[in-house]
């Protein structure tokens, strides 16, 4: 009987050690709402991409009020999906966050401006009143602001910012002159009611140099002292870009598999096509290994923040790390 | 392992400082004494807790550090502090129980008002701030005036109701005496139905301040310039700057208990001889 009892005992654990091998359980934290931005998450689980290297990934949509670094500091996510100024915000705030893989390698953060308020250059923007985004997504704009020069206090010489919901309203009501959008989204918004594309201007952060890295994927710098924590990314990092190349070369069918995704069933069909095709713009041309480049830029651009800096120190290559995207992509 | 040791006896000490002082004679001072040690045992317990544990700051701040922030960010606190408690609450506030109780003396002088207008009040009063907020952003603007807006429609209804129910409570043999008075309507109201009153209206701006607060700041999540206590509260969270969301809510905590302080002041002032405040020292 008690060598029966230990040989059961022995085959449970073995059992029980390759079932937990087969679904190794990852926690991702979204950045937004389930859209088509993260078309590649919901491809990879899909069509099955974590389950063939072995993970039991769990997509947690994010939203207006929720941080994706204060998710990862209380333990509610393995990894989160960030922007790298808010990420590095956070770092110098003492949460270690550290940059494993970046999908995106454009920004498509605009302001968008109504032709009717004035404005067709930068310098325009004096006197006038811009919405701008908060909770971790103002820094590219106060960084931009600072280089040109521009004052953010209000007045003749300086620009009134507003904090702008996470919709386009102060643009269409007047209230405000400019926007901010997304390439993929508000800038649609904006067009879906009813303004063309001939009465706005538009000024691409990317364009005006001081594009930000966005949605890169991040995780805590302790766990990556973890072996076995590193292999589990490394696989995760490994099926989620398989993901995204299958949503680039199959972009309707991607934004179908999102809209599936979509609980609380406030996206359409026609929005998360058209999102998905510019998604596939922003996408393009990253393999997942963040560029050392377009992280310093990144740098550069948040450390000239003038009397309010975003960040005070140059993080340095400690921020970022290749080990998981050279051994997932190798 | 220290600091939590440390928490404990903090525990035991004002524990047993508080038992001691509630045996004794009850004094003012005792009485001021009491609450004030609880208060600092509360902080001091969480000061070593989050020390000892080992809590992220992003998590929870010791209070050491709220201070030390408190203390540096004294311009930001100031200039949030106007912008939401005067501008927004505050002009709210005045705006909202002015109105509300000039409408209660129309409700009281008109019946028919008070039969058609008090049901809807009731409804507007169930209508919920995160409904109305952002439509009254759309139409007042981003900054403090459309948070003074959604003030006064919190406020309003509170108010009126409370200052209605207490232009009834004089009972007939009162109303008998003006009469034979040969007082009127409006002397009636002034001299006995007012002062009767009394009671009930400082229940209903003892009620408003806090609604007041919290109405000016919940607005400011809906759009707002780059200033105020909402604001900052709200996009704090956002930067993980969690000492100044604290210090903020510190910034609230002391407004919200200064104002309802100063209206129970001037209630004690203005109704000391109603049954309610006598014999307190």
């Amino acid at each position: 009987m008690n060598k029966f009892t230990t040989t059961l005992g022995l085959a449970t654990a073995a059992l029980w050690g390759t079932v937990a091998q087969a679904a190794d359980d990852v926690t991702l934290q979204l950045k937004w709402v389930t859209q088509a931005q993260f078309a590649g998450y919901y491809v990879a689980q899909d069509q099955g991409f974590y389950e063939e290297e072995g993970l039991n990934v769990t997509i947690k949509p994010g939203g207006p009020d929720i941080a994706p670094a204060q998710v990862i500091a209380g333990g509610g996510a393995d990894v989160v999906l960030d922007w790298m100024p808010s990420a590095l915000a956070s770092r110098e705030k003492g949460l270690p966050l550290v940059n494993i893989a970046q999908p995106f390698k454009s920004s498509g953060m605009m302001l968008t401006c109504r032709k009717d308020a004035g404005i067709e250059s930068p310098e325009d923007f004096r006197g006038k009143t811009l919405g701008v985004w908060f909770f971790g997504n103002e820094y590219p704009f106060l960084s931009w602001m600072s280089q040109l020069g521009i004052p953010t206090e209000g007045g003749e010489d300086g620009v009134t910012v507003l904090k702008q919901g996470f919709n386009v309203d102060p643009i269409l009501q007047g209230q405000a002159a400019c926007v901010s959008t997304m390439t993929y989204n508000e800038y649609w918004q904006i067009i879906d009611a009813g303004l063309t594309p001939e009465d706005l201007v538009v000024f691409k952060y990317e364009d005006q140099g001081v594009a930000t890295l966005e949605d890169g994927m991040y995780v805590l710098e302790d766990n990556l002292n973890d072996p076995a924590f590193v292999d589990k990314m490394t696989r995760f990092v490994r099926a989620s870009m398989k993901g995204w190349k299958w949503a680039e070369e199959n972009p309707d069918d991607a934004a179908m598999i999102v809209l599936d995704n979509d609980a609380t069933g406030a996206q359409t069909e026609e929005h998360q096509k058209r999102m998905m095709g510019e998604i596939a713009k922003l996408t393009a041309g990253s393999n997942g290994a963040l560029d050392p480049a377009d992280f310093q830029r990144t740098v550069d651009s948040l450390l000239s923040g003038g009397s309010d800096p975003v960040i005070t120190a140059d993080p340095g290559a400690a921020a970022w790390t290749h080990a998981i995207t050279d051994a997932a992509l190798n | 392992m220290g600091w939590l040791i440390a928490g404990l006896a903090i525990w035991a000490l004002g524990w047993a400082l508080n038992t001691y002082l509630a045996a004794g004679p009850k004094t003012r001072v005792t009485r001021l004494a009491v609450p004030v040690i609880f208060g600092v045992t509360v902080i001091l317990i969480w000061e070593c807790v989050v020390r000892g544990l080992e809590i992220a700051p992003v998590l929870l701040p010791p209070p050491s550090m709220i201070a030390t922030r408190f203390a540096a960010s004294t311009h930001i606190l100031w200039q949030d502090f106007v912008q939401t408690a005067i501008k927004g609450a505050l002009t709210g506030y005045i705006l909202g129980c002015g109105a509300a109780f000039l409408t209660a003396i129309a409700v009281d002088r008109f019946p028919f008002l008070q039969r058609g207008l008090l049901p809807v009040g009731n409804f507007v009063a169930a209508l919920p701030i995160i409904g109305m907020a952002p439509i009254l952003v759309m139409w007042f603007g981003f900054d403090w005036q459309s948070k003074a807006a959604v003030v006064v429609v919190m406020v309003f209804f509170p108010m009126l109701v409370n200052t209605v129910q207490g232009l009834q409570d004089t009972d007939a043999m009162q109303r008998d005496l003006m009469r034979t008075y040969a007082a009127g309507y409006w002397k009636t109201l002034l001299k006995l139905r007012l002062p009767a009153a009394m009671p009930f209206i400082f229940n209903g701006l003892k009620i408003a301040t806090t609604l007041a607060l919290i109405g000016a700041i919940v607005a400011e999540f809906f759009g707002s310039p780059i200033q105020g206590m909402g604001f900052r509260i709200s996009t704090s969270v956002g930067q993980l700057a969690m000492d100044l969301v604290w210090a903020e809510i510190v910034v609230a905590a002391l407004a919200g208990s200064g104002f309802y302080g100063a209206v129970a002041l001037a209630e004690k002032a203005m109704t000391f001889w109603h049954p309610s405040q006598r014999g307190r020292t």
